[in-house]
C-alpha cells in the first residue's frame, strides 16, 4: 500500500490542571490515505477535538503534545527523540511553528468547526473572510482571491454568490454559513480536510444536504477527510474507515462496513445500540450504562470496564493496546478488547464482574468536547 | 435604511429628549428657593413697586408655563436669555465659554483612548503577567482617585516643584498667536499643547482607567473566540488576528462606554475648570449656581445637554458604522 497521506502514531496530547494531568489523547495511532473519509468517532470528552486539533499543533495552553509522531506526506508535524542527556527533545526535522503557519495551516491541513454561527467573524464580510484566507493559503492577488471565493461560495450552492460575497455572517442561515466554512476549506486546495462535528449543530435536513455536499465535493476534489462526530448515522453515510474512540484511546478501527456488521469491540457495540432506528422503538434503545469517566483519573485495566455488559475480572488488571483481529480488504480490522483471542489475557477462563450500580446518563451525545 | 437616514433618524428622535431637557432644568430653576431681583439689589432696601417693575422687565411676573413658552420661542431664535448677573445676553457667554470645555473634553477623551487601547490589548495578551498586574493597580487607582485631587497633585509635581508645565489657564488656538505674541502658529500649538496637557490627564484618566479595563476583558473574550480560533487554523499571522480578528469584534463596547462616560466626562470638566482656572462652561456653571443666575443657568444646562445628546449620537452612528449587526431600526 502506498505511503499514507497522514501518519499519527502514539499521539499523546495532556492538559496540565491545577487538579490534576488530563490525559485527553492517550496513545492514538490511525493513518488517513489519500481519498479517503476516516471517522473518528466516540461520546463527548473521548479527546476527538483535542485529536484533530493536535494534528494542526493548535493546542492551547495548558494543555500539549507530550508524546508520538505525526508524519504528514513525509514531513514531520510532530516527533520526539532521545537528546544527549537521555530527555526527550523535539527532533530537528519537525516543522517550525513558522512553517506550521504557513505551509500546513490552511493550505494542507484545513478545518471545519462544528459552530457555523461563531466560527465567522462578525464584523466582516463573508466574502471577505474567503478572499482572506484565499489570498494567505493560495498565494493569489486580492482580484483573483475574490475571484475565487465567489466561484467555491457558488460551487457550495449558494444563491447570488456576487451579492452574499458583501454580506455578513449574521444575513446567513446556519446550513448557508457551515456551506461558507466548507467553501472556505476547499478553496484552500488543501489535502486533507478536518471536519469537527461540522453538522452537529444543523438541523437534519440540513445536515442530510451538507452531507450529500461534502460527498460530492470529496468526489470531485478528492481531498481527504478526517470526520470528527459522535453521530454513528453519520459515519455510515460518509466514512471510508473509522476510529472509535473512548476516554483518549482508540478502541476500535475498521473499514465501515466491518464495524457495523462485524463489530469487535463491545463499547461500539454499545455505541450502535443506543442508536435511534427507524426499526426499533424509544423502549428497545439500549443506551450505555453510567457516564465516561473523567480523562483525569482513568479507570485501570481496560478504561471501559465499569460500563462495559461483557466485563470480567481480568479487564480489571489488563490493559489492552489495540490489536490486528481481522483483516479485511487490505485494511486490518483493530480491537483493544481482551476477549479476543490475539490478546491470549485469560478472558475465558476470567469471572464476569458483578454490575455495579451506575447512573444511567443515556446516550452519546451533547456534540460538545470541550 | 441607509447610514445617512439612520443618522437623520437619531438626529430627530434628539428633539424631545432636548424638549424635555429644557423644561425640567426649567421648572427645577423655578422651583429653587431664593429670589433673583432681591439677590440682584444685594440686600439695598428698595420700594415693592421698584421690585415689581424689574420683574416685569425680566418676565418674571408671568406664570411659569407663559414664561416657558416665550423662553422656547427666543430659544429657537439662538437667544437663551439675558444673564441678570453679568448683564449681557446669555447666548454670548456660552458661545465664548464652550470652546475651552469641549477642547478640554475632547482632548481628555483623545488621551484615554490613545493611552487606554494599547494597554488595555497588552494587558489581554500578556494575562496574569507583571504587565498585567501593573495595568491593573494603575486602572484601580485611576477609577478611585477623584480627579480634582489628581489636578492638584499634578500641579504640585509639573508645575510647581519642577516647574515644567503651566499650572493655570488655557492657550485657545482660535485666537491666533497675534494674540498671545507668540512668534508663529508652532509656537501656538506648541504653548496649546503645554496648557493642556496638565487638565487633560486630569480629566482623561478616570476614562483612561475604565476604558483599559474594558478593552482588557473585551480581547481576552474575543481572542478565545471561535472566528480567532478559525483564524489560527487557517494560518493567519498572531498579529493579523490580535490587530484585525479580535481587534475589532472588542472595540464595539468601547463606543458604548465612551458614549456614556461623556456625562461624567463633562461633569468633571466642571470641577477641573476650576482647579486649573480655566474659562470654560464648567466654571460658569458654578458661578452661575451660586449667584442664582436663572437664565444663565438655564442656558448652560441647556447647552450641556445638548452636547451629550450629540455625543450619544455620534456613539449611535459609530456603532452602527462598525457592527454590521446593528440594523438601522426597519423590519427585514
Amino acid at each position: 500500500m502506498a505511503e499514507p497521506l497522514l501518519r499519527v502514531e502514539n499521539l499523546k496530547t495532556q492538559f496540565f490542571t491545577d487538579a490534576g494531568t488530563v490525559r485527553a489523547v492517550d496513545g492514538i495511532s490511525f493513518e488517513v490515505h489519500e481519498g479517503e473519509i476516516v471517522g473518528l468517532v466516540g461520546e463527548s470528552g473521548a479527546g476527538k477535538s483535542v485529536a484533530s486539533m493536535s494534528l494542526l499543533r493548535l493546542i492551547e495552553s495548558p494543555g500539549e503534545i507530550v508524546g508520538g509522531e505525526i508524519t504528514y506526506k513525509g514531513e514531520t508535524i510532530f516527533g520526539l527523540e532521545e537528546g544527549p542527556d537521555g530527555d526527550l527533545q523535539r527532533r530537528d526535522d519537525m516543522l517550525s511553528n513558522e512553517e506550521m503557519r504557513t505551509r500546513i495551516r490552511g493550505n494542507e491541513i484545513a478545518v471545519i468547526f462544528q459552530d457555523p454561527m461563531e466560527s465567522l467573524n462578525p464584523v466582516f464580510t463573508v466574502g471577505g473572510q474567503l478572499r482572506e484566507f484565499i489570498e494567505l493559503n493560495r498565494d493569489l492577488a486580492k482580484r483573483e482571491a475574490k475571484r475565487e471565493a465567489i466561484r467555491m461560495l457558488r460551487e457550495v450552492g449558494i444563491p447570488d454568490p456576487e451579492q452574499r460575497y458583501e454580506e455578513y455572517p449574521h444575513q446567513f442561515s446556519g446550513g448557508m454559513r457551515q456551506r461558507v466554512l466548507i467553501a472556505m476549506a476547499l478553496a484552500c486546495e488543501p489535502s486533507l480536510i478536518i471536519a469537527d462535528e461540522p453538522t452537529t449543530a444543523l438541523d437534519v435536513t440540513v445536515e442530510g444536504q451538507i452531507i450529500e455536499l461534502v460527498d460530492d465535493l470529496q468526489e470531485k476534489y478528492g481531498t481527504s477527510f478526517i470526520w470528527v462526530t459522535h453521530d454513528m448515522g453519520v459515519v455510515a453515510e460518509i466514512c471510508d474507515r473509522v476510529n472509535v474512540m473512548y476516554l483518549g484511546e482508540i478502541v476500535e478501527q475498521a473499514p465501515v462496513d466491518d464495524l457495523f456488521h462485524a463489530t469487535k469491540h463491545p463499547y461500539t457495540n454499545a455505541l450502535l445500540n443506543s442508536m435511534p432506528r427507524p426499526d426499533r422503538t424509544v423502549e428497545e434503545l439500549d443506551p450505555i450504562e453510567g457516564v465516561m469517566p473523567e480523562a483525569i483519573s482513568p479507570p485501570s485495566g481496560c478504561r471501559f470496564h465499569p460500563r462495559c455488559p461483557d466485563a470480567r475480572e481480568v479487564c480489571q488488571r489488563v490493559h489492552p493496546e489495540a490489536k490486528v483481529v481481522d483483516q479485511a480488504d487490505g485494511h486490518s480490522h483493530r480491537a483493544a478488547c481482551v476477549k479476543h483471542d490475539v490478546f491470549d489475557a485469560g478472558y475465558d477462563e476470567s469471572v464476569p464482574l458483578e454490575a455495579e450500580p451506575q447512573v444511567t446518563a443515556g446516550t452519546p451525545g451533547g456534540g460538545e468536547d470541550r | 435604511m441607509g447610514l445617512l437616514r439612520y443618522t437623520v433618524a437619531r438626529l430627530i428622535q434628539a428633539i424631545p429628549v432636548l424638549i424635555g431637557i429644557t423644561v425640567i432644568t426649567f421648572i427645577l430653576a423655578n422651583l429653587a428657593p431664593g429670589d433673583p431681583v432681591r439677590l440682584m439689589l444685594q440686600g439695598q432696601q428698595v420700594d415693592q413697586e421698584v421690585i415689581e417693575r424689574v420683574e416685569q422687565q425680566y418676565g418674571l411676573d408671568r406664570p411659569i408655563h407663559e414664561r416657558y413658552v416665550t423662553y422656547m420661542a427666543n430659544l429657537l431664535q439662538g437667544d437663551l436669555g439675558h444673564s441678570i448677573q453679568r448683564d449681557r445676553p446669555v447666548t454670548d457667554l456660552v458661545v465664548q465659554r464652550a470652546g475651552p470645555t469641549l477642547m478640554l473634553v475632547v482632548s481628555a477623551y483623545a488621551f484615554a483612548l490613545i493611552t487606554a487601547i494599547p494597554l488595555g490589548i497588552l494587558a489581554a495578551t500578556r494575562r496574569n503577567e507583571p504587565a498585567d498586574h501593573i495595568s491593573r493597580i494603575v486602572a484601580l487607582l485611576g477609577v478611585s482617585t477623584p480627579s480634582f485631587w489628581i489636578g492638584i497633585m499634578l500641579i504640585l509635581v509639573f508645575a510647581i516643584q519642577l516647574g515644567v508645565l503651566p499650572s493655570s489657564g488655557l492657550v485657545y488656538p482660535w485666537w491666533g498667536p497675534d494674540h498671545y505674541g507668540y512668534s508663529g502658529y508652532p509656537e501656538l500649538l506648541y504653548q496649546t499643547i503645554r496648557h493642556l496637557l496638565l487638565p487633560m490627564v486630569a480629566l482623561g484618566t478616570l476614562q483612561m482607567a475604565t476604558l483599559m479595563r474594558v478593552e482588557r476583558t473585551q480581547m481576552i473574550e474575543s481572542l478565545q473566540g471561535e472566528y480567532v480560533k478559525l483564524a489560527r487554523a487557517y494560518g493567519v499571522p498572531e498579529r493579523t488576528i490580535l490587530r484585525k480578528h479580535a481587534f475589532q469584534v472588542a472595540q464595539l463596547p468601547i463606543i458604548t462606554i465612551v458614549g456614556l462616560n461623556l456625562s461624567t466626562a463633562l461633569g468633571g470638566a466642571v470641577l477641573i475648570e476650576y482647579v486649573f482656572n480655566i474659562n470654560g462652561l464648567g466654571r460658569l456653571l458654578l458661578e452661575a449656581i451660586i449667584g442664582l443666575d436663572y437664565q444663565l443657568i438655564m442656558g448652560i444646562t441647556v447647552v450641556i445637554g445638548t452636547m451629550f445628546v450629540i455625543g450619544v449620537i455620534i456613539t449611535d452612528i459609530s456603532y452602527a458604522y462598525i457592527d454590521p449587526r446593528v440594523t438601522y431600526g426597519d423590519r427585514e
